[in-house]
């Protein structure tokens, strides 16, 4: 199942993302983000499914939860950003 | 120990608060460290005191709710963030040195005392309608005395800000937990609390809501966050919080105000009126006393100042002391307090109640007070 990360500008950012999605039944998992993600240093990040995402994102938006940053999982392990 | 002395500290807590705060201690590590289990379970304790702050204050955005180490230093936070030097300052007679002294510390600033009698509320009023003005930088107003427990008009004196453009704190040092504190309705720029008074969290908490005023950061250091950059994060909590979080502090605070929504500030402000006015009834029978409280305590929380026309407030604290109870005696770091009421010379005896406070504290206070006229008459 190909998976999105998106990456939060706060630990309490990412918290209140994670929550907000978990209520509305959306799957989340919260952890810190990659290394190689982080550009401005540590971050933590939501990882969800490709099927919530555009779902995730309205509701993130509604909520005033802006992600810095998303990125697709490849198989391989590495990252690529989506356009937001 | 009859405690009444909880305008300093509540020292009778919710059984879960020294819990949460002990568990936290063996349990919790820092939030924002790490993504192992106790990082993130420390994480989810800090979130949900934001929360509940934010539900309990009307705050739309929990990110608006800082933690700071009392409401000192949310003062400070406020004051530096929005007044400088040559600024003109507008501030209550009944504000602590919380406010005054971090004003005569940002230096040459202009500080315009509204001042007014206790349990004036029109004519506390008035005396902000006449001073502040468009380039007033900032209001500073507390919301209950913690000498006189008068309770100001800060719904009027904020609305008069709004209407002004001029931005608005309130220190709600003594009304967090018992009066109604709404930052949606205040649209205050800053609203500075302790945690361990009214809110019943241990000392060493306090708690920062933020409006949409830019704010300065009062030291710097770790977040968590944006760790690659020299400067802080420009976004709120992580601006305002550096370095690791009081978590025993916090995990107790989150009981302590959960308390306080279980219970309703209704019913606690309630119960400590009522305590209070028992308090000032027995006392004003009493010869030689002079008793400060509002007409039907209409404008007054459980803070009752009183005195001995010709006994020094601080032999009478320490001989009521000496008869097991706890209040307060002198000038209680509000100088400012004092001069308004007249007592600046004498200083004031406080009792102060809480949510924990009973019938029978009081009943020993004026028992004990009786004993001290009675000495007195022997001598």
């Amino acid at each position: 199942m190909i998976k999105y990360l998106i990456v939060c500008r706060s630990l309490t950012c990412a918290q209140r993302a994670a929550r907000i999605l978990e209520r509305a039944g959306i799957s989340v998992q919260l952890f810190r983000s990659p290394r190689v993600l982080s550009e401005e240093g540590c971050s933590y990040s939501i990882r969800l499914s490709e099927d919530r995402l555009s779902d995730a994102l309205m509701r993130l938006k509604r909520a005033g939860l802006s992600p810095v940053r998303i990125y697709v999982m490849s198989d391989d392990g590495s990252y690529r950003e989506v356009p937001q | 120990m009859t405690y009444l002395d909880n305008a300093a500290t509540s020292l009778q807590k919710p059984a879960a608060v020294g819990k949460a705060a002990l568990y936290a201690v063996n349990h919790l590590a820092s939030p924002g460290r790490g993504g192992y289990e106790a990082a993130m379970a420390a994480a989810e304790t800090v979130l949900r005191c934001r929360e509940e702050a934010a539900d309990l204050f009307s705050v739309p955005d929990p990110e608006h709710v800082v933690f700071t180490c009392n409401a000192t230093h949310a003062l400070n936070i406020a004051v530096k963030s929005l007044v400088r030097p040559g600024d003109r300052v507008v501030i209550s007679g009944y504000e602590h040195n919380a406010v005054l002294r971090p004003l005569h510390a940002v230096g040459n600033v202009k500080i315009l005392v509204a001042a007014s009698e206790p349990f004036e509320p029109e004519s506390t009023f008035h005396a902000f309608e006449s001073r502040i003005t468009n380039d007033t930088a900032a209001v500073i107003c507390n919301h209950m005395s913690n000498v006189f427990g008068y309770i100001l008009p800060v719904e009027r004196i904020a609305a008069l800000c709004r209407e002004r453009g001029v931005p608005f704190v309130l220190d709600a040092s003594q009304s967090a937990g018992a009066l109604d504190v709404n930052m949606s309705a205040l649209k205050a720029a800053f609203i500075a609390m302790p945690g361990h008074k009214g809110l019943y969290g241990p000392q060493g908490t306090g708690i920062l809501l933020c409006g949409d005023s830019p704010v300065k950061t009062f030291m710097e250091g770790g977040t968590g966050s944006m760790s690659a950059k020299a400067e802080m994060p420009d976004f709120l909590p992580d601006r305002l919080e550096a370095g690791t979080h009081n978590l025993p502090g916090i995990a107790g605070l989150l009981e302590g105000i959960q308390f306080v929504k279980r219970r309703g500030t209704d019913r606690i402000l309630c119960h400590e009126k009522e305590l209070v006015g028992r308090a000032a009834e027995a006392l004003e029978s009493l010869p030689g006393l002079r008793v400060y409280k509002a007409p039907h305590l209409f404008c007054q929380g459980g803070v009752l100042s009183f005195r001995f026309y010709d006994r020094d407030c601080e032999t009478v604290g320490s001989e009521l002391s000496d008869r097991g109870i706890a209040v307060r005696a002198g000038l209680h770091c509000a100088p400012l307090a004092h001069r308004s009421a007249g007592t600046a010379e004498c200083g004031t005896v406080r009792m102060s109640v809480s949510a924990f406070s009973t019938k029978r504290d009081i009943d020993e206070l004026i028992k004990a007070a009786e004993d001290l006229l009675k000495k007195k008459i022997n001598k």
